[in-house]
């Protein structure tokens, strides 16, 4: 079974097939924009921070799939052994990353006592 | 294969073959923890945190000369003979040892040896916050030596997020500061957007290609956008190729924003003015040779899989003309952008962030010729990774001198502001003059270092004229790179007419700071971007070594 990435009706096929690479595609890509659109739209630091999260862990379940020699059509390579470990490092480095933003959140909340990003507006020009 | 002989080859790789080419990494790795551990145990705090990260620099600093030297065709009359591979994959392909990686190595250990001495003297950090902030520096360039020799998507992303993240939390390491808290925020925030950004579209080409191992999936692009049949995955190649695309261009997002190219450089003006200039230093100089290193990775192992001439070959040459297009705009883009966001600045770091953004458009122009004479003209190729190995080598001195003077000037004057360096001429001459030949070499005007390495990346884009390479895009680079040097010149020799011709504030305190320490270290600093200027062979000899990397 092919998967058709940019066929005319891309995603309708999907409820009738059986599970495939492109479903779980999908649910990153979802997961994608919505992280991107969070980043985007929220004010507050940490919804900022939430939606980055969103990002690299849509990237990850792209990984995953990708990584999966089960979903894969007939004669097809799997990125194998290599997505599902670079899901692990991405987990670990969300993880360190999140720290670290959290760490610097805090700094700007003791220093402007709000965690609202338009009020990081000192520095402009 | 059985399990035995899996464990004893991947026992000799490690061991024989890939440990001993990764001694710089492992040098600061080690320093990072002597660091901490000084800072732990009560017999060792008396130690000043400075000194134990130079010492384990400067080891870092000697291995790192030392692989340079031990490269094949090194100009250095070499002690013990070539002993390393020209070209060597690391830990099973995740690394890559060549020029390029030893020389970039050796430019970021040597910058990391006067970085230290530089903030030692400049103060910044106190002795208190010394463990943290050379942890944080040394984790950086421990990334950053990874970005110059990362061949694996995996090794790419981490190295990136490695330089990233220590370098957030320099950016607020003045506590207690409103403009610092908020310049790491700014910073934090769009360099995650940007990592997972890339992260996405990394996680998009490695599935189209199979693969995250650079020369393979140069091979699998080639084959899908060359033949335009189906890849593994799909009947028309339409799809794949714009997965590609996209994924191609988001992986772009990622590295344009080390770079700090437009559009993905507002961090840098606002992270510089937030941040100390100690800071600043250290972003501008490292964080940018890491950048360029890599984009020219990325691209040349995208973009080219050596002579053999096979089916793939044709579908490089589309993928490379992409790039040469890409890498191109970016860079007319960035350089103009950054040159005329420098007019009407108030505040000496701010300035030289969109000096820093402004040059790095000029790098891009090298990697776009290098790109654009990558497999078809292999001598003009290397002339033009040449021309940004030297170019990296000598804007080292400059920004750091540039920096340390910021920072000097900082301490004395208690201000970092264009106005309030007015008439300084008359109380301290030698501190105009350095700044002088700092910013004179910025524009790129003979005789001094900047010159030449503006010299060699213009004339790397008239070699592809010349040779009717990508002709009209070389042309309007070259064009608009040329322009971009005039219109800088009236920014930065504003700075020198303030600090020259203006009367000087009344109120004035001059800080009775010790000079002569100050002093010595922005000569030692300065005096390099005058000598590179005249007697600039024996860079070049070594800038060459590592325009050989893509032979």
């Amino acid at each position: 079974m092919n998967i058709v990435v940019a066929s005319a009706v891309p995603l309708l096929g999907l409820i009738t097939e059986p599970v495939s690479v492109a479903h779980y595609l999908v649910v990153g890509a979802i997961l994608f924009v919505s992280g991107v659109v969070c980043m985007a739209m929220k004010r507050n630091a940490l919804g900022v921070l939430m939606g980055i999260e969103l990002v690299l862990n849509g990237a990850n379940v792209n990984f995953v799939a990708f990584a999966s020699p089960y979903l894969q059509g007939e004669g097809s390579r799997s990125l194998g052994l290599d997505g599902q470990v670079i899901a692990l490092f991405v987990i670990l480095l969300a993880a360190a990353e999140a720290a670290v933003a959290l760490a610097i959140t805090l700094n700007f909340y003791n220093n402007h006592a709000t965690v609202d990003v338009d009020r990081a507006d000192d520095l402009k020009g | 294969m059985d399990l035995g002989s899996l464990l004893t080859s991947t026992l000799t790789d490690t061991l024989e073959v890939s440990l001993p080419l990764f001694r710089v990494e492992l040098a600061l790795s080690a320093t990072i923890v002597l660091v901490l551990l000084c800072r732990m145990l009560p017999v060792l705090r008396w130690l000043d945190s400075a000194l134990v990260a130079l010492g384990g620099v400067a080891f870092a600093l000697w291995y790192a000369w030392s692989d340079l030297r031990g490269l094949p065709g090194s100009p250095w009359p070499a002690v013990v003979a070539a002993t390393h591979p020209a070209s060597q994959e690391l830990f099973g392909g995740l690394l890559i040892f060549d020029s390029l990686t030893a020389y970039i190595r050796f430019l970021l250990a040597g910058f990391l040896v006067l970085y230290i001495l530089f903030t030692k003297i400049s103060g910044i950090p106190d002795r208190e916050d010394g463990a943290d902030f050379y942890t944080l520096v040394l984790g950086s360039s421990l990334g950053m030596c990874l970005m110059a020799s990362a061949n694996h998507l995996l090794m790419i992303f981490m190295a990136v997020e490695m330089a990233s993240v220590p370098s957030y939390a320099l950016a607020g390491m003045l506590k207690g500061r409103k403009a610092s808290s908020e310049a790491a925020l700014k910073y934090a925030v769009y360099g995650a957007g940007a990592a997972g950004v890339m992260l996405y579209g990394i996680s998009l080409l490695a599935g189209v290609l199979g693969t995250c191992h650079l020369p393979s999936m140069a091979a699998e692009l080639g084959r899908i956008v060359g033949d335009g049949a189906d890849s593994f995955y799909v009947a028309d190649s339409a799809g794949p190729i714009m997965v590609l695309t996209l994924g191609g261009l988001m992986m772009a997002v990622g590295l344009a924003f080390k770079l700090s190219a437009v559009p993905f450089h507002f961090w840098c003006p606002d992270v510089f003015e937030g941040a100390a200039a100690e800071v600043g230093a250290f972003l501008s100089v490292a964080s940018k040779a890491a950048a360029v290193a890599l984009a020219v990775r990325v691209a040349f192992g995208l973009g080219w899989l050596g002579d053999a001439a096979d089916a793939s070959a044709a579908g490089l040459a589309d993928v490379r003309h992409f790039l040469v297009y890409l890498i191109g705009l970016m860079a007319a883009v960035t350089c103009t952008l950054g040159n005329l966001g420098a007019y009407g600045q108030t505040n000496m770091k701010r300035l030289l962030a969109y000096s820093t953004i402004a040059h790095a458009g000029y790098l891009l122009l090298g990697v776009a010729a290098a790109v654009a004479m990558l497999g078809v003209d292999p001598e003009g190729c290397r002339k033009a990774v040449t021309a940004l190995a030297f170019y990296l080598g000598t804007y080292l001195f400059m920004n750091l001198g540039a920096f340390a003077i910021v920072a000097v000037l900082r301490n004395r004057l208690r201000s970092e502001e264009i106005a309030a360096y007015a008439g300084l001429v008359r109380s301290n001459p030698g501190m105009v003059v350095a700044a002088g030949a700092v910013l004179v070499s910025l524009v790129g005007l003979p005789p001094l270092a900047g010159f030449v390495s503006k010299f060699l990346i213009f004339s790397s884009l008239v070699e592809a004229i010349t040779k009717g390479i990508e002709r009209p895009l070389m042309l309007v680079l070259l064009v608009i790179g040329g322009l971009n040097t005039v219109i800088s010149l009236f920014y930065y020799l504003r700075v020198l007419k303030v600090m020259t011709f203006d009367p000087p504030p009344e109120d004035r305190v001059a800080a009775p700071a010790p000079v002569w320490l100050p002093g010595a270290l922005v000569t030692a600093v300065v005096v390099p971007v005058v000598l590179l200027g005249i007697f600039w062979s024996g860079l070049y000899a070594y800038a060459q070594l590592a325009g050989t990397f893509a032979s």
